[in-house]
């Protein structure tokens, strides 16, 4: 527990002393932005227009601020996180390869798993930062803007299970970037495979076109994507809460155990 | 204090080391020599438990390396080949992060890292980034390193490499006076070096165990008749010329 801990903050404090969070940060507060803004234009134009178009009036009762702006701009967010948090897993165990503190690390009196464990919390503030910038442009809105009945101009439940839905795919994400960081010799190499299987499995829906429905399912059972939408629409499923967990789970064993097993490997 | 029986590491089809036993008393200093290659870095990495044996054991203060890690790794304090250090942390946060990974009591962090700090001269650089020391500090640096938490062994790979002459003297009185509190073994191929500081000499060549002995035994067996003394240091090469060469 006090190695993880130690572990934890030494890389939260690489995270925070070289570019790494700041880009991602930087990255992920600017494209949810420009969605944000962009859905926010959107909605102002439906519901000034509405009035002018056929059965507009009816329209206007079946959409409101949060799924057609907030859920809008949080399934946005998930594409950005599958593309951010390879760069963030990337280096954890790679480096200390590369660069020999490796044998530091396998010489002192700490566990594999209790090495993983803290690389990974560290990986997951990171994570909970970005949640955190976005979680602002909502807030924003209940700002300047009030609900019909005068309440929250924001359904925060359903935001709130949005950002849950979110932290998970996150998380599930930095546990796949973790165990290719601990696979493969080169952080650049270990972005690169973690950013493949994390597309793959975003779009995995995308590649069943013309397949039986039994391979469709599979697809979709398998999809990132898919996972995520129930979230976003402030449903929470306990399916797709276990498909998330069991990816972190997956994940953090293939790590724990490839670097158990560089010791086997030699060096 | 250390160990070792029938200790064999192939990689692939290459026998790195092969069939080594001996053992080392507690406190002494000894000094594992050998030519470019010969396994002592694979050696020291199996003693530390960072590499398994292929066959063989290590027992360390009376822990299998392999079968109790937890408390041989306790007792082991190891410099690697290249001092592992973390380019973004000061001396500091080095030496309290090393304390953390050992397990040492929070309350005393602090004291440890000063007296570490003080035995091997960092105290002076401790709030500058190790990535800005020269190379003779970060060697410094790690060996504070290994010997925080005051462990029963300290395993030295190349401790002086990459030092300057004067340097080099300071790390030898270093190591000298840790013997008899601290079990020393380390691996050098500066025979000067050897001939300084250890009691006792493993020469390694291809992998085997080619002489163990003190350098009395070393001179008596190879030089008989000969008298030496530390500064003709010239013997040393004599003995090992002999070693690694076929007769």
């Amino acid at each position: 527990m006090r190695a993880t801990l130690a572990i934890a903050r030494k890389e939260l404090s690489t995270y925070f002393t070289t570019p790494v969070a700041w880009v991602v940060l930087v990255v992920v507060a600017f494209f949810s932005a420009q969605v944000f803004a962009g859905a926010l234009d959107g909605f102002r134009l439906l519901t000034s227009r509405a009035g002018e178009i056929p059965g507009g009036a009816a329209l206007l009762d079946r959409v409101n601020l949060t799924d057609a702006v907030v859920a809008r701009l949080l399934a946005s967010v998930g594409l950005l996180l599958v593309i951010a948090t390879p760069f963030l897993s990337m280096r954890l165990v790679a480096e200390e390869r590369r660069s020999g503190t490796f044998e530091l690390l396998m010489t002192s009196p700490v566990h594999p798993a209790e090495i993983i464990a803290g690389k990974y919390l560290a990986a997951l503030g990171v994570l909970a930062a970005a949640l955190a910038l976005v979680t602002l442009l909502p807030a924003s809105l209940t700002l300047v803007a009030r609900g019909a009945q005068g309440g929250s101009a924001v359904e925060w439940p359903t935001v709130a299970a949005g950002l849950l839905g979110l932290f998970l795919l996150g998380a599930a994400a930095l546990a796949v970037g973790l165990a290719f960081s601990a696979l493969v010799a080169t952080p650049v190499v270990a972005a690169l495979l973690s950013l493949l299987v994390l597309l793959g499995l975003w779009l995995a829906g995308m590649f069943t076109v013309g397949a039986g429905s039994a391979a469709r399912n599979l697809a979709s059972g398998l999809s990132l994507s898919e996972h995520l939408a129930p979230f976003l629409q402030g449903r929470i499923a306990l399916a797709d809460v276990v498909y998330f967990l069991s990816l972190v789970a997956l994940g953090l064993f293939v790590a724990e155990r490839a670097v158990e097993g560089r010791r086997w490997g030699g060096a | 204090m250390i160990e070792v029986s029938g200790l064999t590491r192939r990689f692939r089809e290459r026998t790195a080391v092969q069939d080594l036993t001996f053992s080392i008393g507690r406190g002494a200093v000894v000094g594992l020599l050998g030519p470019n290659g010969a396994g002592k870095t694979t050696t020291l990495r199996l003693l530390t438990g960072f590499l398994p044996p292929s066959a063989g054991t290590v027992r360390v203060a009376g822990f299998d390396v392999f079968e109790q890690p937890m408390e041989a790794r306790r007792r082991i304090g190891y410099l690697p080949e290249i001092p592992p250090l973390y380019d973004g942390m000061t001396v500091r946060e080095q030496l309290r992060f090393a304390a953390d990974l050992k397990g040492l009591p929070r309350a005393r962090v602090r004291e440890e890292v000063e007296r570490v700090a003080g035995l091997t001269s960092v105290d002076g650089v401790l709030d500058r980034l190790t990535a800005n020391l020269s190379k003779g500090f970060r060697q410094r640096v790690g060996i504070a390193q290994a010997l925080v938490g005051d462990p029963d062994v300290l395993i030295l790979d190349e401790p002086t490499v990459g030092l300057d002459p004067i340097q080099i003297r300071e790390v030898r009185d270093l190591i000298r006076s840790l013997g008899g509190r601290h079990t020393v073994l380390l691996s050098s191929h500066l025979l000067p070096e050897v001939a300084m500081t250890c009691s006792q000499v493993i020469v390694l060549n291809e992998g085997r165990l080619v002489g163990f002995d003190t350098l009395d035994g070393l001179v008596a067996r190879h030089l008989p008749g000969r008298r030496v003394t530390v500064h003709d240091i010239a013997f040393l090469e004599e003995i090992f010329g002999k070693l690694v060469t076929p007769a």
